[in-house]
């Protein structure tokens, strides 16, 4: 997918997420894109098979507001501008959208990879 | 053939063996025939399902529902829906079913007719319990996903179409049925190219007819070449998910023949068909053996070398070089129609379907008594044969148990057919001929004659 990420990791540790969870929610307000009015899954590079093949499969819905999403922060980029403060995006509707379609399709390609080298054993 | 004496020892020998390929653990002696043609049913918790053991080293398993093109409820569902089978399901990827299939060296198919969808396979005996479980999986926990609709199921609709539109016989038969049935029966076998499908069908809709097609009182699983206590073992072991009720119960009123007359213009060939109300299957209601008799006396095809051989519309025919003239027997649960098929050239079908009207309306006065001791015998043998066609028994039966609990017994049906007599035959060509006649006409409608030009009632 897009970024390699340690989140999973971290996730699996109680401990470490706990004290992470902070510092990630910090981050990723100061990153600035919530400012903007865009969810972090709109940050995905498109250039790939993958994504582009996730992003046909999104529900129309889903696939509308993202447009706008992106129109909406493009229109801020050129005014040199930030969305009024209740526009933003709030962090409990910063939630992955596009992720599990691309997990999806990545699952898929590997099990095709995996099926392709597999060795065949005679049943016994 | 080829003599003896012509072969080397080891072509006899290649020769062989690939005329009765059988397992290794196999005695070489003649195997005694461990089935017989009578299914054997049972019931695991409300499924149902027939087996019929004939000796051999493959087995046909079917999933017959309730669920062809009579029972959709919005045009294309049936389309979509057997689509479906054999994709991603809750255990496994389309493409591991498909790997899986094929490393077992098995065949995967689903096809539907106007009453029965079809999910079914064939195989080596010993791997009856992956398949079953495999038509489990198919029957319960298939994912109807959206963007496989959108990715997948959608083209093979437009192939589809494509296909149906080239052939002018399927739009015929299309026609006909259209004609003498209405809604029900009638509806087109696949959404025709200006069918607005799009508008109804989606993954939603599919799994909604799924959740009916797939309940207990309507599929059954039919197989071929399975021991039977083998097959109930496994039944009874996958198929327990099965929900008991359908969600939405699948109703067809009672098939009512109209009649009538369509035309559509063709530039690919041409198409005629003639039909008239005929008999219900033998598991159904109103099953009249004297119709197969009278397709088999009316004919068409020849069934010997180098001659028409004695089927009335096969002497019709063959005044007119280029058409092809093929009779048939449908028979449905609740009806049946008697159709008379013309392909060839429109000035062919145009000189020979006067003939065939003229043939049937002898038919109803005199039949010659050889004539009718032949078509007696062909009719019989069509059926044993038909029904020794493991596909085709396995839908026939199937489908019997489904819509009346009555498997399809072959030797009961040909016992029948040694009873008809030649009254009833007359009998019966005279009542069809006093209804309202179907007819279809596809192709140059220039040349194309009209049923009232042909002496028929419509």
């Amino acid at each position: 997918m897009s970024q390699p990420s340690l989140a999973n990791a971290i996730i699996k540790r109680p401990w470490l997420k706990r004290w992470l969870m902070p510092m990630a929610n910090w981050y990723a307000d100061a990153a600035g894109y919530r400012k903007l009015g865009l969810k972090a899954d709109d940050l995905i590079p498109e250039e790939s098979e993958t994504v582009l093949l996730a992003l046909k499969r999104l529900p129309p819905k889903e696939a509308y507001d993202r447009v706008f999403r992106m129109r909406r922060a493009f229109q801020c980029s050129i005014a040199h501008q930030l969305l009024p403060k209740s526009e933003q995006t709030k962090p409990e509707e910063d939630v992955p959208y596009l992720t599990p379609l691309i997990r999806e399709i990545e699952a898929e390609t590997k099990e095709r990879e995996d099926l392709e080298a597999m060795v065949v054993a005679r049943r016994k | 053939m080829i003599s003896r004496s012509a072969l080397g020892r080891n072509a006899q020998r290649a020769l062989r063996r690939q005329c009765c390929v059988q397992p290794a653990n196999r005695r070489g002696l003649a195997a005694p025939a461990s089935g017989s043609f009578q299914y054997e049913t049972g019931d695991a918790s409300g499924v149902k399902y027939a087996s019929r053991d004939m000796s051999g080293p493959t087995t046909t398993l079917a999933l017959v529902a309730k669920g062809g093109t009579r029972y959709q409820t919005l045009p294309g569902l049936t389309e979509g829906l057997e689509k479906y089978a054999f994709r991603a399901t809750e255990k496994r990827s389309a493409l591991r079913i498909i790997r899986e299939a094929e490393l077992l060296g098995a065949d995967l198919a689903s096809y539907h007719s106007r009453e029965n969808l079809i999910v079914g396979a064939k195989f080596l005996r010993d791997d009856l319990p992956y398949f079953v479980e495999l038509l489990a999986e198919v029957a319960t926990q298939t994912k109807y996903l959206p963007h496989v609709y959108h990715e997948e199921i959608i083209p093979l609709i437009q192939m589809a179409q494509k296909k149906l539109l080239a052939s002018t016989k399927q739009m015929a038969l299309n026609s006909v049925h259209g004609v003498a049935f209405h809604r029900g029966l009638g509806t087109p076998l696949h959404p025709s190219s200006s069918t607005p499908y799009t508008k109804y069908l989606d993954a939603d809709v599919i799994e909604d007819f799924a959740a009916s097609v797939y309940s207990k009182p309507n599929f059954t699983i039919v197989s071929n070449g399975a021991e039977h206590a083998e097959l109930t073992k496994w039944v009874n072991e996958f198929f327990t998910d099965v929900p008991s009720q359908p969600r939405s119960s699948l109703e067809s009123h009672h098939s009512k023949y109209y009649g009538g007359e369509e035309r559509i213009a063709h530039g690919a060939g041409n198409t005629m068909v003639i039909a008239f109300p005929g008999s219900t299957s033998a598991t159904g209601g109103d099953y009249k053996p004297e119709f197969a008799v009278l397709a088999a006396l009316l004919g068409g095809q020849t069934t010997i070398k180098w001659s028409p051989g004695f089927p009335l519309l096969a002497k019709a025919g063959s005044k007119y070089p280029g058409v092809d003239i093929d009779t048939k027997s449908l028979i449905y649960s609740d009806a049946g129609l008697l159709t008379v098929m013309l392909h060839g050239s429109a000035k062919a079908i145009s000189g020979a379907a006067s003939d065939v009207v003229k043939a049937i309306q002898g038919v109803a006065s005199q039949i010659g008594k050889e004539d009718f001791q032949k078509a007696k015998a062909l009719a019989k043998f069509k059926e044993l044969e038909h029904g020794q066609d493991v596909a085709a028994g396995l839908e026939l039966t199937g489908a019997g148990l489904v819509h009346s609990n009555k498997a399809y017994q072959l030797d009961e049906t040909a016992k029948s057919i040694d009873k008809v007599t030649e009254e009833q035959v007359k009998k019966a060509a005279a009542e069809m001929l006093k209804s309202r006649a179907s007819v279809s006409s596809v192709g140059d409608l220039f040349v194309l004659p009209y049923a009232e030009d042909l002496g028929l009632k419509v």
